[in-house]
């Protein structure tokens, strides 16, 4: 406080005789000036820093408390998350799980740590599986700083190891990639390897989110319907001694893959003891020449075109002789046949001169449509390219329309097929489960009048044809008988056949589409009469007697006047009189 | 005056300083808290992977069905088993003859 400003009161308190010196207040002169101004400006200097430290002290103290308190929550969370990266699951349409990853223990000793190496490497292998005491003693001596000892023990076996109470072991976290329906969808999920890449399958093709592991990778396939149509395959080819085969569930309306079989398969649990057969996935990377089955894309050609009708007759009275090759009907009726009557009894003949009367234009044209010309896009990487003749000649045209010179995947027929039943939209498949919502986009590729007439034509097959043995009472299966004979040193082998079946159904409504092919069956010891009618068309009937009911279609009484007129189909009687098919 | 001040800083001081202290212990035993149900959290999701895959395992219709064909003997739902109710007819004369029968004096 100035004094000075006392100077003209009296204060009470100031002792009577003390009066401020004047001196006091004099201002200083000469080196006491410059002396007193130098100290004012250092007191100012200390006082700015001081200031300065402690404004930046309370400006961090504001942000530590009030701001940045997020990063320290979370820098605790983190701490504490997953130990290891977990491999995503996968899990079916309905989410049962497929595949999932689990928490393992993997052994490993720092051999130094070790006392006892003689008599610790015999306790280990008491309780470790698959395990040597010599090889882990040798392991133990060696002069390396870190030895594995065994890799993904359950927690019984690691709990055994620290029982065992040796010093110098530690265990390392890792993830084993578990499939717990074993070899029930082994082509579809592959499998993973133990650094956990997947290898095959799923597993590879969506690599990258079942790695990031955030969401389960969620298919198409149903578990229910791929137990189905494993079982009934496994049987027939049990039953008629084939090499293998292959089937596929398709919903017709989305291009889903409900299920996806190849047998011979494996278990992804442990694919070092699969054969290399055993891995092949026939389905997706076998390339097929798949007989008859064509003649569902080589029919629907030539009624989409304009190039032939139902009442189209073409001669089928003897065998064909076309650039020195002869075409014959397996079943011969030597006569005129219509066109119902051809795709009825699957005359080579009748529909080699329907493809003629369209030309190799048209046919690669519409095959093209169909995406059976080139590799499909699919999840799993598996994928097979399709043999296409070249150039493409007109032999190789009436050849095709019966499914001879041109491979393709069961994959792309089941694809096409469910296009030519739809209505006639393909589209493209797929392994992952669409989302719920509006359908989805495909691709208009005929007529939904030549869609409905082919309907009627897959139903004649069944009802009447070929396929007689495919019909499941009630469910009004429509589809297509394929025989067709390998390719073997480039001629075809009698003997070594390849029979299938596409079976849609219900075929009024069409929503889902069947497919067994069969590797070379037999029937009793020889195989000429192992036919896909024969062979593949009862298993498609059992798959859809079991299937139907799982997936809620009703049985419906095939003689009820509105389905008979939606499905018949005008066939001339050998007199010459119309008679309505029954 | 002064010394009236001083004690009631000194009080201050001692006040906060044993806030701090009682925050801090606080803090540390919510760290501790937290990391254990973080551990918990992280072990409860490796036992429900667990339970599941072992639920997947024993529910995989290769199992269920030799179990089925071991035990039950049960056998795929055949055509003939599946009607409607439509199809089902009334009792002969059951259904509406107890009505008539009250409504008649």
């Amino acid at each position: 406080m100035n004094p000075r400003l006392n100077l003209g009161h009296d204060n009470p308190c100031r002792p009577r005789h003390f009066r401020p010196g004047r001196a006091a207040n004099a201002a200083p002169e000469g080196p006491a000036k410059a002396a007193l101004e130098l100290s004012h400006t250092r007191l100012l200097i200390a006082g700015a820093l001081f200031l300065l430290a402690f404004a930046v002290i309370a400006g961090r103290l504001i942000e530590v408390a009030g701001f940045k308190s997020g990063d320290v929550r979370s820098a605790h969370a983190r701490q504490a998350g997953p130990s290891i990266a977990a491999r995503g699951d996968i899990v079916d349409r309905n989410g049962v799980l497929l595949a999932t990853t689990l928490d393992t223990a993997s052994l490993f000793a720092v051999p130094k740590q070790v006392p006892g190496k003689r008599e610790a490497a015999a306790q280990l292998a008491a309780v470790l599986p698959d395990a040597n005491a010599d090889e882990l003693y040798a392991r133990l001596s060696s002069d390396k700083g870190f030895v594995w000892l065994a890799r993904q023990l359950s927690p019984q076996q690691k709990m055994a190891v620290i029982r065992l109470g040796i010093p110098g072991l530690e265990f390392q976290p890792e993830g084993k990639r578990f499939y717990p329906k074993g070899s029930l969808a082994a082509h579809v999920l592959g499998f993973a390897g133990l650094d956990n890449t997947g290898l095959a399958g799923i597993e590879r093709g969506r690599d990258g989110s079942l790695k990031s592991g955030d969401a389960p990778v969620q298919l198409s396939i149903d578990v229910r319907l791929q137990y189905i149509l494993k079982s009934e395959l496994a049987r027939q080819i049990a039953d008629l001694n084939a090499l293998g085969g292959t089937g596929i569930i398709m919903d017709v309306r989305t291009g889903e893959v409900l299920a996806l079989v190849s047998l011979p398969d494996f278990d992804p649990n442990d694919p070092g003891a699969a054969k290399p057969e055993d891995l092949f996935d026939r389905a997706t990377l076998g390339i097929y020449e798949v007989g008859s089955v064509f003649k569902i894309f080589n029919t629907a050609m030539a009624l989409e075109d304009g190039v032939s009708t139902f009442a189209s007759r073409y001669d089928a009275t003897k065998p064909l002789e076309v650039a020195g090759y002869t075409i014959h009907d397996d079943d011969p009726q030597n006569r005129w046949l219509t066109l119902p009557e051809i795709f009825m009894y699957s005359s080579n003949i009748g529909e080699a001169r329907m493809a003629a009367d369209a030309g190799t234009d048209r046919q690669r044209d519409f095959l093209g449509r169909l995406g059976l010309l080139r590799q499909p896009s699919f999840e799993l990487p598996e994928i097979g390219t399709p043999l296409v003749p070249r150039p493409w000649r007109p032999i190789n045209t009436m050849t095709i329309a019966f499914g001879h010179g041109i491979s393709v995947s069961p994959l792309q027929v089941a694809s096409a097929a469910s296009a030519v039943a739809n209505g006639g939209i393909l589209y493209p498949a797929t392994i992952l489960k669409r989302p719920d919502g509006p359908p989805p986009q495909g691709q208009r590729v005929m007529s939904t009048e030549t869609s409905i007439q082919m309907r009627k034509l897959l139903r004649l097959v069944v009802e009447q044809g070929t396929g007689k043995l495919a019909d499941a009472p009630g469910y009004l299966v429509g589809g297509k008988t394929g025989t067709a004979e390998k390719v073997e040193n480039g001629g075809y082998a009698r003997h070594a056949l390849v029979s299938s079946f596409v079976g849609i159904f219900p075929i009024n409504d069409p929503r889902y589409l069947v497919m067994a092919l069969l590797d070379e069956p037999h029937i009793g010891a020889k195989a000429g009469g192992a036919t896909g009618g024969l062979t593949a068309a009862p298993a498609v009937r059992r798959i859809v007697e079991r299937m139907a009911p799982l997936v809620g279609i009703q049985p419906v009484d095939e003689n009820s006047p509105e389905i008979r007129r939606s499905l018949v189909v005008g066939l001339p009687s050998p007199q010459g009189r119309k008679l309505a098919a029954n | 005056m002064i010394r009236v001040t001083t004690v009631l800083w000194m009080l201050a001081v001692m006040i906060a300083g044993y806030a701090m202290f009682q925050v801090k212990y606080e803090v540390g035993r919510l760290e501790d808290r937290l990391a254990q149900l973080n551990r918990d959290v992280a072990a409860a999701r490796e036992e429900n992977r667990v339970l599941n895959a072992e639920w997947s395992l024993l529910s995989d219709p290769q199992r269920l069905d030799r179990l089925n064909k071991a035990f039950l003997h049960l056998a795929p739902v055949g055509t003939v088993q599946i009607g409607s109710l439509d199809q089902i007819p009334f009792r002969p004369g059951s259904a509406p003859a107890p009505m008539l029968a009250k409504a008649a004096p």
